[in-house]
Order: structure tokens, then sequence, then C-alpha cells
């Protein structure tokens, strides 16, 4: 039960942050450094065999005979994922300004409450009621604090999302209804609804339905094109904070319903949807990279580079689930899930990389349009060597835990994309030239004097943006036990 | 004493270098030149002691990720390099203390000299190829940002950029060959990427994959070969990276990590020629069409480290084209084109610091029609320099004559062992290019050494210090000497290999280059050359852009393709995301109800989910009704 009782505790401090006053930060901060370690520690316990596959199941039940109950499960993916969202609120909420005051930070927190709730949640109405919980505080957090036009873009944001999460909520009640008429009693816990017997046993109709409905409402979230419109927008207009946890954590959602969620029953998987799943992440991939390009906000640039890194799980999961079912060799499709999850968790770290050291550019210059800046290499030099970090890393250069999410991709979806799989290759391309590019104009050649004077780093920004690039590079150099961790999940679960 | 414990500390006493001197060079500047040089002195000792400890290949690696394993391999060839790479380097950083002794960033620029030094040593030694990539990308990095060391100028900028993206589409190329090779192979041995494994069982690999596959992955990592040592059609980034510091040129540019491709094929070789004659017939036209190409265009080039640039993108064509004469020379293919790539890197690093030396004397100024008559103002560099321009030019008894004449000598046999005429092609164009070696080599080291002086600068240059010159010296001695060790160095490689061809063949080049030599001494040596005007010639201003190739990448497939294409892009997106928004608004029922949800009521928020829910819940019932 200890996960049960970690978790509700983190649930009631959350709230706690709507009466700090004004010591909501420092309170924030340590109730998310303090349950990071917790977690930490508590997951080391659990899984320092590094078998990562579902391993507890607590529960508090609400209403046995709907099979409604308030019950957590854990996995070695959800556990990564659950460090991932605390870590990286800490830093939103530790580049937060005081200013914004306790209902920003409360609602920050909240964000992150809802987002452990939903990674642990072993029921799919709490899954989908903690979908939803995240959704309402980052939608006040874009349409309240947000820059121009904070209005409508929440909205796009809050309906956007609400589509997809209406879908996933029919696509769970068909499963629901399909698995009384199977078996006589109601059940809504997600390992026993998501099983590929199940999903034989319905009709070719509601079977496809399920899909879509589950797909449409992860990849809105990932996001993928054409469901993206959302993003851009809301990634520009949020404050940086937010930002930070909209790319950082709010992005593992998509990419945790596909392998968290829908791991199970991967092999059930219609080939046609993994067809088109496949084309969806490559026609993200090339589109979103060409798109980065020619923006000129940095901070534009960089959801768009967030949203075509996530073409890498869609491509992924699509692959891999045409893997399992013509029977390539398991190390390959094992790779391909592993590349992907660990992608899904890379991303993350790596995007509250980029916008927290552009958040800092951008309070020491006031900046954020990319012809406004240049040369600022010879006034703040260690912000720009973060900010050229961040960007190799985001370029997936070796070393950086990109790469080692990217390779694993590429080496485990050849079997099925085949020669295809030099458009993939084409955005990697694209991709390297508009982050380099970018470094070049912004960081490189001479001065924009009309900058004037601007500040470098201070020893508070350094301190955290040295630990993000730490565990960066870390995640870069050893990967072995985050990635045998997803990996056995992965042989597991299949 | 283990040898592979040996051979982790030759790349990991750089890579501890790397912050060391970094922080040092905070406190005390001048302390990080010294703690970079004797991080690689360190490796320098220890590679000795791989060398004279060597008996058989050691091989020892440790589980990375998943089945990627990450270790040392040790063998002739990577102890050859290492040796070769430890050397060269500590020389550089040893002059490098001298000429960067007055930038203000000098500990940043030892701190990522010494990160470049560990990467190359580790990528000699890789025990796998995912780690040899690794460390292909560390000194990917560390050229882009020593090309870009002074950030401030636009030149330079643009130049480190140009490098990173021409390299990364070799890299990508690199990249999609290993997850080939890795997901056709992983069926037939656990631990596909092994360097050991797929160099000593190649012919398992070719049964378990297939010839056309094996060849695609080979050719895939010849893409990448071409990207990183700059050969046709990807070698249009070295002449710009000429921007960065000149130590920088000598050391990345010229004497080791171009020639991390060169080293990539000859790791690999047994894949290289068990896919076929075709692909080392691509090779051997590859490498000797890269060198007449270059050779061509260093030719009409007057900034002198471009000329070095070109020098080096035709020499390493030799290396190329050298691996590719397997049907002649077997497996020693490898040793002749290492011992050039030796050759090479003493005495082109020479010449770089040479240039180097000129270039503080000239104030940066590179143009070498302002230079002239400076062999009596400084008369060690230039001698020096001249050592070099006699072993790039091939004569006797320079190691250049062994190294390189030899490749001429195998290429004429390479012809004569088949009937097709395109077998005579490497043989043509590298006796051309041994013409046109000398041809540019001279016309550069008469305008900058004979005459009078032809700037003010000029004038007044000076020689530096003897102490500052001793690495020069070093690497003079060895250009001079090391042909010396032709054979000894073949041996060690395994297997030497006697070339026998008739003496008109066996002098043609020599002669071709002292041809060479008379007629720029002719034109360059006085004024003559002023009194030329190339300009209305057709194929002089082919050449002088480069045979338009650069045009090509930047002005047409940059600049015309990419960008609109990416704009185009940007405007669709921007369209769709003003179109949804439309969707989003113009319908009017639902549009006023959402509109209200703008009111900022937390409250009504919360009522419209829990609506929601309560409809898709009624809904759903319904549905399963069904």
């Amino acid at each position: 039960m200890l996960l049960l009782y970690l978790y509700i505790s983190l649930f009631v401090l959350t709230v706690g942050t709507f009466f700090g006053g004004k010591y909501a930060k420092p309170y924030a901060l340590i109730v998310t450094g303090l349950y990071f370690l917790i977690f930490l520690i508590y997951f080391i316990s659990k899984f320092y065999t590094l078998n990562g596959v579902f391993n507890s199941m607590q529960s508090i039940p609400i209403s046995s005979y709907y099979g409604f109950d308030f019950s957590l499960q854990l996995s070695g993916f959800s556990a990564l994922l659950v460090l991932l969202s605390v870590a990286v609120t800490f830093i939103a909420v530790y580049i937060s300004g005081t200013r914004y005051g306790k209902v920003f930070f409360g609602l920050e927190m909240l964000t992150m409450a809802g987002l452990v709730g939903l990674l642990l949640s072993a029921n799919v109405l709490f899954f989908y009621i903690f979908w939803e919980v995240v959704l309402i505080p980052v939608y006040l957090l874009i349409g309240v604090f947000g820059k121009k036009n904070a209005d409508s873009i929440s909205l796009k944001f809050f309906v956007y999302t609400h589509i997809g999460s209406v879908l996933m909520l029919l696509s769970f009640f068909s499963l629901y209804t399909y698995q009384y008429e199977n078996t006589g009693t109601f059940t809504m816990s997600i390992s026993a609804l998501l099983t590929p017997s199940l999903i034989n046993s319905m009709p070719v109709f509601w079977r496809g339905f399920v899909f879509f409905g589950l797909f449409v409402a992860f990849l809105v979230k990932l996001p993928t094109f054409p469901l993206h419109s959302w993003l851009p927008d809301s990634y520009e207009s949020a404050p940086y904070p937010v930002t930070i946890i909209l790319a950082g954590a709010l992005s593992i959602m998509g990419g945790f319903g596909l392998f968290g969620i829908m791991l199970p029953v991967i092999s059930v998987v219609p080939a046609s949807f993994s067809t088109v799943l496949i084309i969806l992440g490559i026609v993200s991939l090339i589109y979103f990279s060409l798109a980065a390009m020619s923006q000129p906000s940095m901070k534009r640039m960089m959801a768009y580079a967030s949203a075509a890194a996530m073409g890498f799980v869609t491509i992924s999961f699509g692959t891999s689930a045409l893997e399992i079912q013509n029977s390539v060799y398991s190390a390959n499709y094992i790779l391909d899930v592993t590349g992907g999850m660990y992608q899904i968790l890379v991303h993350g770290l790596i995007m509250a990389f980029i916008f927290a050291s552009l958040y800092y550019i951008s309070r020491s210059t006031g900046k954020e349009m990319i012809g406004s800046l240049g040369g600022i290499f010879r006034e703040a030099p260690i912000l720009s060597a973060f900010l050229l970090a961040a960007l190799l890393a985001s370029l997936g250069l070796p070393g950086m835990a990109g790469f080692v999410a990217e390779f694993s991709v590429l080496a485990g979806i050849f079997p099925e994309v085949g020669m295809w799989i030099m458009l993939i290759i084409f955005a990697m391309l694209i991709t390297a030239s508009y982050h380099i590019w970018m470094a070049q104009r912004t960081l490189f050649g001479p001065y924009n004097e009309n900058l004037g004077n601007i500040s470098d780093s201070t020893p508070g920004s350094s301190v955290i943006l040295t630990i993000i690039m730490m565990a960066i590079i870390i995640l870069g150099v050893f990967p072995h036990y985050a990635f045998q961790l997803l990996s056995s999940y992965a042989s597991g679960v299949i | 004493m283990d040898l592979s414990l040996v051979a982790w500390f030759v790349f990991l006493s750089p890579l501890i270098g790397f912050p060391l001197s970094y922080f040092a060079g905070l406190y005390r500047k001048n302390l990080s030149g010294l703690i970079a040089s004797g991080s690689i002195a360190i490796s320098l000792l220890l590679s000795l002691i791989l060398y004279l400890g060597y008996t058989a290949p050691v091989h020892s690696s440790i589980n990375w990720f998943y089945s990627f394993n990450y270790g040392v391999f040790i063998d002739p060839l990577s102890i050859a390099m290492v040796l070769m790479v430890s050397f060269v380097s500590l020389m550089i950083h040893l002059f490098a203390m001298y000429y960067m002794g007055k930038d203000p960033n000098r500990h940043v620029y030892f701190a990522e000299t010494s990160l470049f030094t560990a990467g190359m040593l580790g990528l000699v030694l890789s025990s796998n190829l995912l780690e040899f990539f690794l460390f292909w990308e560390i000194v990917g990095l560390c050229s882009y940002l020593l090309i870009g060391f002074w950030f401030f100028k636009p030149n330079a900028a643009s130049a480190a950029k140009k490098a990173f993206i021409v390299t990364r589409i070799g890299d990508m190329l690199f990249i999609i060959g290993l997850a080939i090779l890795y997901s056709s192979l992983v069926a037939f041995y656990p631990d596909p990427l092994n360097i050991q494994y797929l160099i000593t069982h190649a012919s398992l690999v070719l049964a378990a994959i297939g010839s056309a596959k094996l060849t695609l992955v080979v050719l895939l990592f010849l893409g990448g070969a071409i990207g990183k040592s700059s050969q046709f059609p990807l070698h249009v980034w070295i002449p710009d990276a000429m921007e960065g510091p000149t130590t920088v040129s000598a050391l990345i540019h010229a004497a080791t990590m171009v020639t991390a491709g060169i080293y990539l094929i000859a790791r690999l070789y047994p894949l290289y020629y068990m896919s076929g004659t075709d692909t080392l017939y691509l090779l051997a036209i590859l490498g000797s069409f890269t060198a007449i190409f270059a050779g061509m265009i260093g030719l009409v080039v007057n900034d002198i480290k471009r000329i070095l640039a070109y020098s080096t993108i035709s020499q390493l064509g030799y290396m190329m084209a050298a691996l590719g004469l397997f049907a002649v020379l077997q497996g020693s293919a490898v040793g002749f084109s290492m011992y050039h790539l030796f050759v090479h890197a003493f005495f082109k690093a020479m010449l770089f610091m040479s240039a180097g030396v000129i270039l503080l004397a000239m104030m940066d100024l590179r143009d070498v029609r302002k230079m002239g008559g400076l062999w009596t103002r400084m008369p060690m560099t230039v001698s020096i320099m001249f050592i070099g321009s006699l072993t790039l030019a091939a004569i006797y008894p320079t190691a250049g004559y062994f190294s390189k004449d030899s490749i001429i000598s195998a290429s004429y046999l390479y012809m004569t062992s088949a009937s097709q005429w395109y077998y005579a092609l490497p043989w043509i164009f590298l006796t051309i290019g041994s013409f046109l070696t000398a041809a540019y080599t001279f016309r550069m080291f008469f305008l900058v050494a004979l005459g009078k002086p032809r700037s003010e600068l000029a004038a007044h240059a000076k020689d530096p210090s003897i102490y500052a010159l001793l690495p020069l010296i070093a690497l003079a001695v060895l250009s001079l000497t090391y042909g010396l060790f032709q054979n000894d160095f073949l041996t060690f490689l395994g297997g030497s290999y006697t070339i026998t061809v008739p003496p008109y063949i066996e002098y043609l080049p020599i002669i071709l280059a002292a041809i060479a030599i008379v007629v720029t001494f002719f034109i360059y040596s006085g004024s003559r050359w002023e009194r030329m005007n190339l300009a209305k010639s057709r194929l002089y201003s082919v050449v002088k852009n480069k045979f338009y190739l650069d045009k090509l990448y930047t002005d047409v497939i940059a600049e015309r393709v990419i960008l609109p294409l990416s704009s185009s892009f940007a405007s669709i997106e921007e369209d769709y995301n003003s179109g949804i928004e439309r969707i989003g608004r113009g319908s009017l029922d639902f549009g006023t109800f959402l509109r209200k949800l703008q009111s900022g009521v937390v409250e009504s928020y919360f009522t419209l989910i829990i609506l929601a829910s309560a409809v898709v819940f009624i809904i759903a019932i319904v549905l399963g009704v069904f």
C-alpha cells in the first residue's frame, strides 16, 4: 500500500501549494524535490533487479460491482516517467519567478499530481479522470498567464485534447461492455481490459473503433501530424515554466498511452492502423522539421523540434506492431519498442533543457526572435554554451541521450520500413541543419550591439542547467540501467 | 601488464585532461596548454607501451546497453594509428602553446583540443562500431567548435555550420549502414557491431546477410568516410574550415580527423573486399578522381591555407585509391594506404604549422600574392616549409616519394591486371595528380619564398624563436627519414608487398613532378605570373569557381530547394492552423457556446467537463447496449 499512501500524500501536499502564500515557490520546490528522492528510492527498491514488468497493484475499492476502484500499478516504464515528471516540474518551479503568485505554483503542482496519477493509475476511469485533471490546470496556466491571444490558444489546446479524450473514453467503455458480455463481471482495470483475447473477441468494427479512439487520443497528445495545431501556439504563448511542463512532462502523455497502455495489445493492432502510424510518423518528422526551419522565433522553432522528435515514437510503435505480427526476430522489435520508450523519456529531459536555457537567454536579453539576437557568445559565454549543448542534444548528437533513442529506433525499424528509412534520414539532416543554423545566427557571429549589455548565467541558473545537462549526458553515455529497465518491461509485456 | 587497461588510458588521459585544462585555465591561462600537452604525452607513452608490448590482438569489451558493447580492440592497425595520432597531436599542442599563446580564450582551445584528441584515440581503439560512431561524432563536434573558435568572425561561424552539416550527411549514411548491419545480422550473431567479429568472420557475415545487403552496408559506410575524409562530392567543407586557428587545421583538418574516414575503411577492410570488385573499383576511382579534382582547384587558389586544404583533399584521395587496389596488393592495400596517411600526417601538419608561423608574421593575411621573399627573412620557417613541399611533391628521397609513388605504381599494376579500359583511369588520374601536386605545392612555395616582398608585412617578417619551431623540426626530420621504415611499417601491419613495374613507369611521377617544379619556378619565382592574364580562359574560371560545386550546394540546393521548401511548409502550416481556428469559431452555435468558456470563470470549465463526461457516458452505455 506504500505507493498508494505516497500518491495520496503527494496529492494532498500539492493542494497545499494553493495556500502557500508567498512561500508557495519554496514549498513547491521542497515538495517536488522531496518526492523526487522518495520516488527514486522507492523505485530503486522495486526495480533494482532491472525487471521492469508490472509489479504492484494496490487499490481502494469504490464500487466493486462495477469494477470501479482507485487502484495503482507500477511498471519500469511508468516509474521512469514519474521521475521525469517530478523532475521536470521541479525545474519548472525552480525557474518560475515568485511574481506569478501562489495560484501559478499550485497549478503547476496540480499538473504534476495529475500526471503522476495518470502514470500510476490501474483503472481506466481514473486514467481518464487524471487525463482531464492534467488538462485543466494547463488550460488555466496558458489562458491566464500566457501572452498574446492566450484565451483562444488555451481554448484550442483544451478542445483539441478534449476531443481526443472523449474518443478515448468511448473506446474504454466499449472495451468495458464487451468485457462484461464475455465474462459477466464488470472490471475497469487496464490490465484486464487491454488484452489481446478481449480485443480479438470483439467484432471487427468495434475493434477498429477501440483502436481509432485510443490512437486519436494519444496522437493528439504526442502530437502527430495532422493533429498538432494546438502545439506550436500553446508552446509559444505559454510562459517559459509552463512551456517546460508542456514540452517536458505533458509530452509523455501520448507516448505513455501508446507504450504504457497499449503495449499489451500491440500484437493485435490492425496492420492498416500500424501502416498509417508509420506514415504519420515519417510525415510528422519531415513536416515539422521543415516547418521549424523557417520559424523566426526560437521558442516556436523548438516547439516544432519537439513535435518532430515525437515522430520517432509513432514510427517505433507502428513498426514494432508490424514486426511482432510478421514475427521478425525478437531482438529487433524489442530494440524498436525500447527505443521509442527511451525517446519519450529523454525527449522530456532534452526539451526541459532547451526551454530552460531559452528562458534564461530571453530573461537576460529580453528577446526571443532569432533575428534580434546574434553573437551573444561574446557577452554570455556560459549561457550560450548551455544553449549550444541543448541544441546538440536535441539534434541527436551521440554522447547525449537522444542519440541512444534515435539509434535504437533506426536499428529496430529497418526490417519493416526498408529503404524508406532514407526519408527519416533526410528529416534528421534537416533537424541538424536548423539547429546548427539557429546556433550560428543567435550565438555566433558578430555581437548584435542593439542588445546592449546583457548578463551571463547566474550561479542559480548554471546549477540547474548543469544538472539537466549531466542527466542527459549520463543517460547518453551510460544508458544501460534505464534501457534495461525499459527493454525488460517491453519483453515482459509483449 | 594488461594491454587493454593501457589502451583504456590512452584515450582516458586526454579525456581527463579536457575538464582539467579548462578549469585550470580559468585561474592561470598558460597552465591549460601544459595540462593538455601533458595528458597527450601520457597517451603517447602508453601508445609506445602498447607497441612494445604487443603480441596478439586484444579485444576487451563491456556491455553498454541492450546488445551493444564498448571496449578496446588492439591490433597492429590501431596501435600504429594511436602512435601517429598521439605523436602528431602532441607536436601540434606544443606548437599551439606558442601559436595560441596570446589568445584570451586559450583555455577553451586547449580543453577542446584535448577532448578532440581523446575522441580520436577512442575512435581508433574502438571495439564496436557504435562506440566508433560515438567517437566519430565527438571529433566532428570538436571540429565544429574549433572551426568556429573565433566565433565573432562571420566567416568562421558559417564555415563551422557548413562543416557540421556536410559531414552530417556522411554521418547519417554511416548510421543507416549501422542500423541495416545490426538489424540484418542480429539474428545470426548477438553482437553484430563487434569490429573484431566483423573483420575476422567477414565471409560468415557475407553468407549471413547476402552480397547485395553487404554491398549496401559498406557503401553507406563509404558515405560516412566520404563526408569525414572530404572526398568528392562532400569535400566542400574543408577549404572553408580554414577559418579556424591554423593549429586546428593542422591537427584536425590535415593530420587526424579527416583520416578517420580512411581509417574506417581500413578498419573494416575485409568487409569491403568481401563485397566484390565493384566496390573496390569505386574506392579506387573515387580516390583518384578526388586527387586530380582537388589538385586542379589547388592550382588556382590564392589563400595559403586553402591551397594546403585542397592538397589535403587530394592526398586523402591517394589513400582512398590505395584501398581500392586490392586486386594487386591484397590485404597490404591497407598498409600502403596507412603508410601514406602517416607520411601525410607528418608533413601536412608541419606545412600547416609553418604556414601558421608565416601567418602570425603576416597578421593573418592569407593571400600568397601578398607574400614573397620570405626565405631570406624567415629562413628557418621557410626552410621547414621547403622540406614539407618536397615531401608533398614526392621528390626522392623524402618519405612522400616512398609512400605516394608506390601507390601510383600499384595503380599501374591494377590497370594491367584487368582488360577493361576503365581500369586504366586510376593510374592516369593519379599520375596526372602527381604533376598537379608538385605544381600547386611549388606555386605556393615560390610565391611565398622567392621574389620580392609584395607587402609591408612580408618585408618585415621575422623567424620566431627556435623553441617554437622545435615540433616542426621534429616533424621535418620524420618527413625526410620516414621512407627508410616503409618495409617495417608494412610488415607490422601484416605483410609487405614488393611492387615491380617497368622503370619508365616507376620514374614517370617523379619526372612529371620535376617538370612541374621547373615550370612553376620559371613562372612564380619572379614576377612573370603577374603579367599572366588567365581570367579570360573559360577553363580557368570553371576551376576558379571550384567547378561550381559549392555554388550548386549553397545557391541551388540550400537556397533554391531546401529553404523554399521549408518556408512553403511553414506557410502551409500557418494556413492549416488558421483553418483549424476558423472551423473552431466558424460554426455559430458551437462557437458561441465555446466562447463562453473564455469567460475565465473556473466553475464553468468544471461544469463543462462534467457535462461532457456525462454525455459521453450516456453515449457509451447506449453503444454498449447494441
